[in-house]
């Protein structure tokens, strides 16, 4: 195989899973709450900025980091959603609001970390150090873990949504909210659960991605667009969905990139998804009007 | 067991129930008959939380729930099978029974109610992997049945079991109806047809244009087939 080649799809199967992971978090809150989370690059934010400040400040290793950084942006994404989510919710104007307020603690967040932290870009140690060379493509075992992490985070998430009481009760909720209510299913503190799930997702995101690109205030911005991009390829609310169109996506912008040079790369991807709008205006595994979980 | 006072309820502007008083024994099968569009179905929405009364009370064992959580209602035992089924239609049969087991005191049973309910509805074993949405209309009335089976319902609100199903498919409903009666559950059923509740009813409420006009046991009120002519029609 020839050395472009390689570097081409390593560099898609990288991106391709990092899209994913962070759009799984995307479409499960849509899926059940239908709450487009604009704050989820915040919460990526928060997540990445917490392991920080636990190496920076408490000079403890990357390993104790990351699980304060997931359990923070997990509990920031639980408070977002008692503070500003549940008062909305069955409101007329949720959509608008929501919309709004996501919006707003995004900033709140960037302009916060700014103040706590100073706008100077971060280092974030990777957890595994090294790397292997595959036809004189350099693979970092750092990539290798994110890879892997996203798949697995994938497989975990789709056992739990199929077969636990709970990720039943998840799916019940975002298809047929008054009859699950009538299971004796309490159905806001579920969207808190989903959303804090999500939440964790997206610190997850934030510490394993941040040793590749420096961390700052708006870090978790480009993250979230291309998540967004790959949830709507997808099919909003579809985890399947998030899951191909992640590396569809990652894959053929990695190429684009490799073989006809870095301005193609996002031109190439819009080019795409105009394309599969206009032959599947639902998104790959979008069925009817709403996929839902 | 339940008893309601002076219970009122509509939507926006308008009000639908007027100050309903009604009760149910343990045990006991009661009917409310009443035409389309006369508030039967806000009646039972309003008992299970799903529409929060205006004023009156819902008491249950002397409880008063009137302001209570639709899921804490129906972990209490008070079961709602609604109008329109509300399945979940991305979800198996077997999945949706399993909902019915949602609360945690009965998910650790779900394997033996589930049985339990197969056996009720011996159909609904042979659809288990089927997705709800690709039933037809008797098959998700089943299913709703089943699933509120799936709990350990108390009292049984049943929201016009018979709404839009063939005549066969009705009797094979009723006949369900019974046996679940016959085991010892209360039941609550808004019916707009007399003829269906004959043997399930121990007393019917009248309902006529958001007032209960007239109550009384089965066997007199049913016997009375100019009164029920005049009332529905």
């Amino acid at each position: 195989m020839s050395t472009q080649f390689v570097q081409a799809l390593w560099g898609g199967i990288l991106f391709g899973s990092v899209y994913g992971l962070m759009a799984l978090g995307l479409t499960l809150v849509w899926g059940a709450v239908r709450l487009l989370n604009l704050a989820h690059g915040a919460i990526f934010v928060v997540g990445a900025y917490a392991a920080y400040f636990v190496v920076s400040r408490l000079n403890l290793p990357i390993l104790v980091a990351l699980p304060f950084g997931v359990l923070a942006a997990a509990a920031f994404a639980y408070v977002m959603h008692v503070v500003f989510i549940r008062p909305v919710i069955g409101k007329p104007g949720f959509d608008n609001s929501t919309l709004i307020a996501t919006v707003g603690i995004s900033i709140a967040v960037s302009a916060a970390a700014i103040l706590i932290f100073n706008p100077t870009y971060k280092v974030i140690p990777a957890l595994i150090a090294g790397n292997f060379t595959v036809s004189e493509v350099q693979i970092t075992k750092q990539g290798l873990l994110v890879v892997g992490t996203s798949l697995a985070l994938f497989g975990l998430v789709y056992l739990f949504l199929t077969y636990t009481r709970l990720g039943m009760a998840i799916r019940a909720v975002s298809q047929q909210q008054e009859a699950a209510s009538l299971m004796s299913i309490p159905v806001e503190r579920t969207y808190g659960i989903v959303i804090a799930i999500s939440g964790a997702l997206a610190g997850l995101a934030g510490v394993l991605l941040s040793p590749f690109f420096f961390l700052n205030p708006n870090s978790g911005f480009n993250p979230m667009i291309q998540a967004l991009i790959v949830t709507i390829f997808g099919g909003l609310g579809s985890v399947r969905g998030a899951l191909v169109a992640g590396f569809v996506l990652g894959i053929f912008e990695s190429f684009v990139e490799v073989y006809y040079g870095v301005a193609w790369a996002q031109p190439g991807v819009f080019l795409l998804i105009i394309l599969m709008l206009i032959l599947r205006p639902n998104g790959l595994f979008g069925i009817g009007e709403v996929r839902r979980l | 067991m339940l008893e309601i006072k002076g219970l009122v309820a509509g939507y926006g502007g308008g009000e639908v129930l007027h100050g309903i008083d009604l009760s149910v024994n343990e045990g006991e099968g009661v009917i409310v008959l009443g035409p389309n569009g006369h508030g039967k179905t806000t009646l039972l929405r309003a008992i299970t939380g799903l529409l929060p009364p205006r004023a009156g009370q819902v008491l249950l064992d002397g409880k008063d729930i009137t302001r209570w959580r639709p899921d804490s209602i129906a972990a209490a035992g008070l079961i709602h099978i609604p109008q329109g089924d509300l399945l979940f239609p991305e979800m198996t049969v077997t999945e949706n029974l399993l909902m019915g087991a949602y609360n945690r005191g009965t998910w650790s049973e779900r394997s033996t109610r589930l049985a339990r309910v197969y056996e009720l509805f011996p159909w609904l074993k042979e659809r288990g992997s089927q997705l709800a949405r690709t039933l037809s209309g008797g098959e998700r009335r089943m299913l709703a049945l089943g699933r509120g089976l799936m709990s350990k319902a108390r009292l049984l609100v049943i929201d016009e079991p018979s709404l839009g199903l063939a005549p066969l498919t009705t009797q094979q409903i009723y006949a369900s109806i019974h046996k679940v009666k016959e085991g010892g559950l209360s039941l609550l059923i808004a019916d707009e047809n007399a003829n269906h509740i004959a043997g399930l009813a121990d007393r019917v409420y009248l309902l006529e244009t958001g007032s209960l006009v007239r109550q009384g046991a089965a066997d007199e009120l049913l016997r009375d087939k100019a009164l029920l002519e005049s009332y529905l029609g």
